[in-house]
């Protein structure tokens, strides 16, 4: 880590893409930063608040993507360098002041970066966030290597400044998430202070404000003419590569995709056989190079990982030129639209698109193997051992389970998420019922609908005000709380909505990896310099019905979710329980007691249905695996037989 | 040149620090290095294969079926990793110590018995060495320098194009002082296993 601020020019060394992407903002003299942790993109700010002990900079994690950004906004105007971090979904709470900033422009160089999850390794959807540099008319940075993304991030300050509009570097997981070698550059002595400073009417009147006169159309007429210098610049820059070929074919690809396109091509020996773009910046497109191919090619495959975006230009290129060519990408579904692209898929696609012209190389698979595959038992992820989740999943489900209708649980982002996972089942059938109530049999299968940040409160609202005879709760976490479910809440008290929320506050954003939420207490890097109170913001907002209960004692959980189900009106239920990896971490365990007593355990699988990782079935009888368990003592209150011993007494 | 190996193991086994280790070492050596890690949902106990590449090089991720070498710190996940991308000419090191998945530990999946894992392996790829690897790693001192175990082995084996010694200087950079000893310990006990096992297979 210590190679993030390391002075040594030249120094090659291993990073991953988040910390090179870091690293390259701090050579671009960043001084400001803001983030909410999301993967595949947290450890860009981890890494600058790490850097914060020998760097002087401003890192903070925000509430929210549209908070961080906005607050990242505010230092550029007066002239601080400022970056703003988010993964793909963060993108789209954003776009309220990125579609209205761009209006003024900005002035001390402003970087925003956004780490897209194709694949959905980490993440509840696909999308591309390319399309917004290309909706609000940004330049888009589009990275092939960390080395590539440090140099892309440290060049986006003096360009943004130059242009007067954040830049937007867009990354993937498999760059974000993907370590290099990276060839370090210099390190700035001391903050650029030449822009440090305010005037309302900047260069053009009422410069910060869309509203002022001549209003927001002629502030969107500067945009559009701030277009010609990004074209400049796109004409000549190095990250956009062009190689002519022998052969009347192209191939176009960026970012991550030019990674697998250089080994395709290369594999395939098609060096200086065909035409290749290789893109640096995925919008706008340099017209030069498009030109040349139009002249040249009669066949173009474009490759990129996400949507057709970087096709979608060059199709409306080729049509404005009048030229008719054969293109062959995504949107022709000729490379799927769905999921990763990697080297495979494109050797392929471009043996496909060429046919026997290039064809070197055979199509068959390298293995036929699907007997060997089926050998392959699955290792589903599952909540860790003694999370508090457990506890709050299981007196969720006995109240759950007490009530005559259908209860619908709306889940959230978060660890508790996995509440939707569904494992521990080999198969879950559909049903065209239109009404229909399944058993519970682990916490994985608990949650009914899981969408979005802060979905589930609101849902729960709209079921409930629907008129729907079945309970509804909606369930989110600590950090979600603040994050997206404020609104949520005071929309449903003062709609007085008869829905159940339940706060989940373990004190940690823990999925994304354990970076502090405004309820930790703590001295982590990034920590909340106030601690909020959950319990009095509620109240604060007038919820009526109030239960705070400890997550480990399943009793009072149940107690308290069917007491307030009886509540006639929005009620809130907070279980509190820090987050279990976080209290072995800071507190010194003895040894693990917790046991099973193989004469009383009548293999009945009650606390298997707990869902903690740490109890295994085995011969007819639960056991408990030594080395994970961490004495939570929620297995010994589930057993009906009293046949687990030890734990931690919670009282 | 081009390698391609995956180091495939449970999370908290420490397969990405062992990947970094290798790419790291690689780099000390003028070389180009790429990690490509893949887990499923980020949290403990899922399955991570980290692809490490080296030499002429730009993807993060080894095709499938050209995988040089694959370590495996736990059998499944190394049986996971080779039906997908061990090649012919691969070698395996396989960690024979299991660790349940709870799909299996609750009852729902059996998990496929160890000479399985060897055999379907050795029919995919040219040499499978097998071992006990948490043993080692026990008696270098500590369970966790299980990574170091394998590296050591791996540094032996016949995929591996630096002298072992590259490798050791890579581990001592990257662990805590405090345990760099063990780790050593256990470089070398993984070493000399791979040293027993090549000289029975000669």
């Amino acid at each position: 880590m210590s190679s993030i601020t390391d002075r040594n020019e030249g120094k090659r060394v291993l990073l991953m893409g988040n910390e090179a992407i870091a690293r390259g903002a701090l050579e671009g003299n960043v001084r400001f930063a803001t983030a909410y942790p999301g993967t595949p993109s947290s450890e860009i700010l981890e890494t600058l608040l790490k850097a914060k002990l020998e760097i002087p900079i401003y890192a903070e994690w925000s509430i929210n993507e549209k908070v961080a950004f906005e607050v990242a906004f505010g230092a550029s105007l007066v002239g601080v360098r400022s970056l703003v971090a988010m993964k793909n979904a963060g993108f789209n709470w954003v776009m309220d002041p990125f579609m209205t900033i761009s209006y003024t422009g900005c002035k001390a160089g402003m970087l925003i970066v956004v780490a897209d999850d194709p694949g959905a390794h980490y993440s509840s959807n696909e999308q591309d966030t390319r399309f917004g540099a290309e909706y609000n008319k940004l330049l888009c940075f589009e990275p092939s290597c960390q080395d590539e993304a440090r140099l892309m991030a440290r060049d986006a300050f003096s360009l943004s400044e130059s242009f007067e509009l954040p830049i937007f570097l867009r990354s993937v997981t498999r760059l974000s998430h993907a370590s290099g070698d990276v060839t370090l550059g210099k390190l700035p002595d001391a903050p650029d202070e030449r822009l440090l400073g305010f005037n309302k009417h900047w260069k053009i009147p009422y410069r910060w404000n869309v509203y002022g006169p001549p209003g927001a159309v002629s502030k969107h007429q500067w945009l559009l003419s701030r277009q010609g210098m990004i074209q400049e610049y796109v004409e000549t820059t190095p990250y956009n590569k062009f190689e002519k070929g022998e052969l009347p074919f192209a191939i176009i690809s960026s970012g991550i995709g030019a990674s697998y396109c250089d080994e395709a091509i290369k594999n395939l020996g098609l060096s200086g056989k065909i035409s290749y773009l290789r893109l640096g910046i995925a919008r706008p497109l340099p017209i030069k190079f498009l030109i040349e191919l139009l002249n040249t090619c009669k066949l173009v495959l474009v490759v990129e990982e996400g949507d057709p975006v970087v096709e979608g230009q060059f199709r409306r290129f080729t049509q404005k030129q009048g030229k008719c060519l054969e293109i062959k990408g995504k949107e022709d579904n000729f490379i799927p639209q769905f999921d990763e692209i990697n080297t495979d898929v494109v050797e392929e696609a471009i043996q496909k698109a060429f046919g026997e012209t290039v064809k070197n190389r055979s199509l068959e698979k390298p293995y036929q193997l699907e007997k060997f595959k089926e050998r392959v038992v699955p290792r589903s992820s599952t909540l860790c051992a003694g999370c508090p989740h457990l506890g709050s999943y299981w007196g969720l489900k006995k109240a759950i389970q007490k009530e005559k209708e259908v209860v619908v649980v709306n889940g959230d982002i978060g660890c508790y998420e996995q509440g939707g996972y569904g494992i521990f089942s080999k198969k879950d059938l559909s049903s065209p019922d239109n009404h229909k109530r399944y058993p519970i049999n682990s916490p994985y299968t608990i949650l009914d609908t899981l969408y979005v940040m802060g979905s589930g409160a609101s849902m729960a609202q709209g079921m409930a005000q629907s008129g729907y005879p079945g309970k509804c709760v909606g369930v989110c976490g600590d950090s979600t709380f603040f994050h997206a479910i404020l609104p949520s809440l005071a929309n449903g008290v003062a709609n007085k909505a008869n829905f159940t929320l339940l706060v989940l506050d373990n004190r940690w954003t823990a999925m994304t990896g354990h970076q502090p939420s405004p309820t930790s207490c703590t001295k982590d890097p990034g920590a909340p310099q106030t601690i909020l109170s959950i319990p009095e913001v509620v109240k604060a907002f007038g919820v009526q019905d109030i239960h705070i209960v400890n997550a480990y004692q399943v009793n009072e959980v149940q107690a308290a979710i069917e007491k307030a189900f009886t509540f006639n009106g929005p009620s809130v239920v907070i279980l509190e329980g820090e987050c279990m990896l976080q209290v072995v971490r800071h507190t010194k365990r003895k040894w693990q007691k917790t046991i099973i007593d193989q004469e009383k355990c009548t293999g009945c699988k009650t606390c298997i249905q707990l869902g903690c990782p740490a109890i295994n079935f085995k011969d007819g009888k639960a056991l408990i695996d030594k080395l994970q368990c961490v004495d939570c003592g929620l297995c010994a209150q589930v057993c009906p037989f009293e046949a687990i011993e030890g734990g931690i007494e919670w009282n | 040149m081009e390698l391609n190996l995956i180091v495939a193991g449970v999370g908290g086994q420490g397969s990405v620090l062992a990947s970094h280790i290798i790419a790291e070492s690689a780099i000390s050596q003028g070389l180009k290095a790429r990690v490509g890690e893949t887990f499923g949902a980020a949290m403990r106990g899922g399955a991570v294969a980290s692809h490490v590449r080296i030499g002429d090089v730009s993807a993060p991720l080894v095709q499938k079926g050209k995988a040089d070498a694959i370590l495996a710190l736990e059998p499944l996940e190394g049986l996971r990793v080779g039906v997908d991308y061990l090649s012919p000419t691969g070698i395996v090191i396989l960690n024979t110590r299991p660790i349940p998945p709870v799909d299996v530990s609750v009852g729902i999946f059996s998990y496929p018995d160890i000479e399985e894992i060897i055999s379907i392996l050795s029919a995919i790829g040219k040499r499978v060495y097998h071992f006990d690897a948490t043993e080692l790693a026990i008696a270098a001192g500590n369970y966790r320098t299980l990574n170091s175990v394998i590296l050591g082995a791996f540094s032996t084996s016949e995929a591996f194009p630096f002298q072992p010694e590259v490798l050791l200087e890579s581990i001592s950079s990257r662990v805590p002082p405090s345990s760099k000893d063990a780790n050593e310990k256990a470089f070398n006990l993984g070493r000399e296993k791979m040293e027993e096992l090549r000289e029975k297979n000669k």
